[in-house]
């Protein structure tokens, strides 16, 4: 098996400090962030001993499926990026050998139903992009009965309270049932450019109306004054205009029907155009998350509203312009409604033909235990956890401002309304209509009202209400 | 006499033998797997309750708009970035095998765009296209032009995905035509130049006649492979603006992989299948491309 | 005068094909900064970080090698099943020719998501997934259809005599094949040798489906540069230009026939 190396983390983070190399890197670490609560280099090969002991505080035997092989598949993600450096200590800890397989997002997505609808039994452990269509295709194993065997989860140790509500519900199935773990979080949250701002007297908008007036105002010449994802499909506008629908008291789907037709629905992509229209930059119309982190990062566009993922880029004076002076700020809410802003908790679950199922579950419970979010947030993963979001190491990998400003969004997010809309089994079904609907109202194609109606009526018809 | 004739059978069934097994065991199954499946209602959510639909998938297909969108989409796609890539490369090929220098140069960097890496050289587009950063705007403001929004406008994007098209893929007509300018015989060149003909006139009335078969099969080939299109159209555009640039391809794969509707992706690979196959009948047999002229006794 | 204005359709047409690797080569000698900056920068100062980088990790070798062995096994395997069965076709007429004919054609008709699940569940029952010769099977498969159809074509540009009289001195159909008919057929070879190597050197999709950790080419490896969020613009202009270095040396040698001169003029 061909060994995947992993080449854009610093090389501080590799495995193989000696003693010396541990004296010297310890003042750079502390510097950076990356010590551990116990003043310990995190990765230093020689001190993995003092880091198997916080696992080896649980109450569950990590060895018990030693010799086993796991194969572990993702997409090109924070969470896959922070989570195979640590993997060796996995492997001290349990025995179990993982094979790691990494894709692009698109590629990903593509070949990953194929084998999975074929019936193969690896990958074992795999991030689910769309739990409806896995659940409801049967790829993915139930958990309740691993979470309840006390040889392989232990419940204290483990700390349920310091999960995200969300994330907590977020895996339960409408059979009761979790399939999935959910592995991080992030929360629709507004990034401004503070020197953009200063330079044209405008405040951090807090409301719809505020951020077309700011936006026109910071948009001149060459450069724009919002943009957010508006390209013609199902992962483009769909995400950050769901988000303006229910910050404007309203919802996509309701017990089971397609909610976008009504006003409030209608009035939060108008606005979600007329912004964009008004403010945006030419061509915003096939903006993917590419064009707006581009555009922000190269100052020609003063605020962002999208992913608190972003923030890890952002505040990168190697790759962003913008470093150092980005406000993050709360979602912008409709005329007299409250904010809510749209959020995600990525989730991996186990492939209900795998043949390593216990291996797999303690992988997952080890990636998501206290210790290793820890570990993972140091290097800027938004992890499901609330200690890990207040630790030093997160704060200064991620930012603090932007931490906060996340947490808030996070808070404020209405988990439910968001559920029955991206885990409906048929979500692709719903989301690429409503993504094509955002992209022809801010192409100017269609009105906000005849493009939410006809999407509405097209996505009913396709799932039956 | 009849040895002979033995002899020749089976020369021409062991010539054809690898060929056919090969392409029976590859394309046999698949084929078979998909016009079945476009008969129920299988999808990857509910892979035990399948059930036979018959028609139902075909009358669906061709009672949504969305389908006949999508097939004048990919017509237009495929008739105009077909015509201007035959053009181009009948006619570059033509100019290349006149000139005399620096002539492996010039193939080298025609054959460039077959060479680079598909994502590459997508993504690089999509960079160059970028209204904001892209260098397509800057030059145009520098020539004192509106920076265009390319992909993102109804009114280019469907251009701007023929222009990438065009540049990949021209190299491949080029590449056939060179092999038959190569191959054609000297004499009829050299006496039209005694005569005194012009270089248009030996152009019309001597290479394109005699280039005919091999322009028709690239043209062919193009053709099908261009009706097919899919990378540059999902990673440019996604079928956007709207659906503008959603050929059936991209509509298929919605259906097929996004929704896991195997069954409805399946009838419309189908539909594309017969027509592709109506069309290509009518252009073989109307240019006797079918059969060879003449053949050995 | 004519000349000139040929120089001049030339040098643009190159230009055009030229444009967009030298933008890809341009960004590979770029910070990430730099490569979405605005303007655009041609002059700037290049940094070598983003090759040795690719230099130094051993996927991107293994991208090229499976590629390579990959792109060759095709075009052998290919040319050696498809030009026999093309020169039959051209040579002889038999029941059902047209229509085998056809049929070669149709199996490039299908639209590929048809195949995809179908194709994935044939090899892993074969037990060929992830393997070279398994990738090598379905690309040559694909590219069956046009390595028939244009040596058909360039076969029947040329004229029977040759090979007539070879059969008039006794030589057996095979021998008239490939000591005369391959010969003569260089030059098509030669193009459909070069169409067939960069087709399968650049095939992403039944790669991608049918390959996995063992075998990764270099567009599906490539494709990994492409984040979720984020595109590695370094490695990925950086290894899309090393990788060009091989296929053109690979087109340059391939190119031998395509000479002009090497017509049938000479065969006279």
């Amino acid at each position: 098996m061909k060994k995947k190396t992993f080449n854009h983390l610093p090389p501080i983070k590799q495995l193989n400090l000696t003693r010396r190399h541990f004296v010297k890197a310890s003042s750079a670490l502390a510097g950076a962030g990356l010590l551990s609560s116990y003043g310990l280099p995190l990765y230093a090969a020689s001190n993995v001993d003092d880091m198997m002991k916080m696992y080896q505080s649980a109450n569950i035997d990590w060895q018990s499926q030693k010799g086993s092989s796991i194969v572990l598949s993702g997409l090109e993600h924070p969470w896959m990026s922070s989570i195979e450096p640590l993997i060796p200590h996995f492997k001290k800890l349990t025995g179990i050998d993982v094979q790691v397989q990494k894709q692009s997002e698109s590629e990903y997505v593509a070949e990953v139903p194929v084998k999975l609808g074929a019936g193969n039994p690896t990958p074992d452990v795999y991030m689910v992009w769309s739990y409806g269509q896995a659940a409801n295709a049967g790829w993915l194993e139930s958990l309740d009965q691993h979470f309840d065997n006390p040889n392989l989860f232990d419940k204290n140790w483990y700390d349920l309270n310091d999960i995200f509500d969300s994330a907590k519900s977020f895996p339960i199935w409408n059979d009761g049932e979790s399939y999935v773990m959910s592995i991080t979080a992030e929360a629709q949250t507004m990034f401004a450019n503070q020197n953009m701002l200063d330079a044209a007297g405008v405040g951090v908008p807090t409301t719809f109306d505020e951020l077309l007036s700011s936006g026109k105002k910071l948009k001149s010449g060459d450069v724009s004054g919002v943009a957010m994802r508006s390209k013609a499909d199902g992962t483009a506008g769909s995400w950050p205009g769901g988000g303006f629908v229910f910050s404007n008291g309203g919802v996509i789907i309701q017990d089971g029907v397609c909610m976008l037709d009504s006003p409030e629905a209608i009035e939060a992509i108008h606005y979600y155009g007329t912004i964009l229209k008004e403010a945006g930059p030419l061509g915003v119309g096939n903006y993917h998350w590419y064009e707006c982190l581009n555009d922000y990062m190269q100052e020609v566009c003063a605020i962002g509203m999208d992913s608190s993922n972003f923030a890890g880029d952002i505040e990168n004076p190697e790759k962003s312009n913008a470093a150092g002076h980005t406000t993050y700020g709360a979602m912008v809410s409709g005329p007299g409604k409250t904010a809510k802003p749209n959020m995600w908790h990525w989730m991996s679950g186990i492939n209900s033909k795998s043949q390593n199922k216990a291996a797999a579950f303690l992988f997952l419970t080890w990636a998501n235990s206290k210790p290793t979010c820890l570990m993972s947030s140091a290097l800027g993963l938004a992890t499901t956890r609330t200690s890990a979001w207040e630790s030093e190491g997160f704060k200064s990998a991620f930012g603090a401002q932007a931490a906060t400003a996340a947490l808030e969004n996070l808070q404020n997010a209405d988990g439910k309304i968001m559920k029955d809309c991206w885990f409906h089994p048929q979500s692709g079904e719903i989301l690429t209509p409503f993504g094509i609907a955002i992209n022809e109202v801010v192409t100017g194609t269609k009105s906000a009202e005849k493009a939410m109606t006809q999407a509405t009526a097209k996505i009913n018809k396709a799932i039956g209400a | 006499m009849k040895q002979l004739r033995k002899e020749r059978n089976r020369f021409i069934f062991l010539m054809l033998m690898p060929a056919t097994i090969l392409l029976v065991g590859l394309t046999l199954f698949p084929f078979i797997v998909s016009f079945i499946l476009s008969f129920s209602d299988y999808s990857l959510l509910r892979p035990g309750q399948t059930k036979f639909i018959f028609l139902d998938n075909y009358i669906e297909l061709m009672t949504t708009d969305e389908f006949w969108i999508a097939l004048r989409v990919t017509l237009v796609f495929t008739i105009l970035a077909v015509f201007i890539q035959v053009v181009l490369g009948v006619t570059f090929a033509t100019l290349l095998h006149n000139e005399n220098t620096n002539v492996s140069l010039l193939r080298t960097l025609y054959l460039l765009p077959l060479a680079i890496t598909p994502i590459a050289a997508t993504f690089t587009f999509r960079l160059m296209f970028n209204p904001s950063l892209g260098v397509l705007n800057y030059f145009m403001k520098l020539l004192g032009l509106e920076p265009q929004a390319w992909l993102a406008s109804p009114n280019t994007a469907l251009f701007s995905l023929i222009l990438v098209d065009t540049w990949q893929w021209t190299p491949f007509i080029l590449l056939i035509c060179l092999g038959g300018l190569a191959s054609l015989p000297n004499e009829p060149f050299e006496a039209a130049k005694v005569d005194g003909a012009s270089s248009w006139q030996i152009f019309t009335k001597i290479t394109i006649p005699m280039l005919y078969p091999f322009i028709g099969l690239a043209l062919l080939f193009r053709s099908i492979d261009a009706f097919k299109t899919f990378d540059i159209i999902y990673v440019l555009t996604s079928g956007g603006p709207g659906i503008l640039t959603r050929t059936l391809n991209l509509y298929a794969f919605k259906h097929g992989i996004e929704y896991l509707s195997m069954g409805y992706a399946g009838s419309i690979a189908i539909v594309m299948l017969i027509i592709t196959i109506v069309v290509a009948q009518i252009f073989l047999r109307k240019n006797k491309l079918l059969q060879p002229k003449d053949t050995l006794k | 005068m004519k000349v000139f204005f040929r120089r001049l359709a030339l040098y643009a047409f190159a230009l055009w094909s030229f444009f967009p690797l030298y933008w890809l080569l341009n960004t590979s000698f770029k910070t990430s900064k730099d490569a979405l900056a605005r303007p655009p920068t041609f002059i700037f100062k290049p940094i070598m970080k983003n090759y040795i980088e690719v230099i130094q990790n051993n996927e991107v070798w293994g991208y090229f090698l499976d590629s390579l062995i990959v792109a060759f096994g095709t075009t052998l395997f290919g040319l050696l099943i498809g030009v026999p069965a093309a020169y039959v076709l051209a040579r002889f007429k038999f029941r059902g020719s047209a229509d085998y004919g056809f049929w070669i054609l149709s199996t490039r008709m299908t639209p590929p998501i048809a195949m995809l699940i179908p194709f994935f569940i044939m090899y892993l029952k074969l037990g060929i997934l992830d393997t070279h010769i398994g990738i090598i099977i379905a690309h040559v498969g694909l590219n069956l259809s046009i390595i028939v159809w244009l040596m058909r074509g360039f076969y029947e540009e040329i004229p029977m005599e040759i090979e007539e009289a070879s059969y008039v001195d006794g030589s057996s159909f095979f021998q008239t094949f490939y000591k005369i008919a391959v010969p003569l057929s260089m030059p098509g070879i030669s193009a459909v040798g070069i169409i067939t190597f960069l087709f399968s050197w650049n095939e992403f999709l039944f790669a991608l489906v049918l390959g996995d950790s063992v075998v990764r080419t270099s567009p599906v490896g490539l494709y990994g540069f492409v984040g979720y969020q984020k595109i590695y613009w370094g490695q990925l202009s950086a290894s899309a230009s090393l990788l060009l270095i091989p296929v053109l040396f690979f087109v340059f040698l391939f190119q031998k026939p395509l000479i002009k001169g090497l017509t049938l003029g000479s065969f006279k």
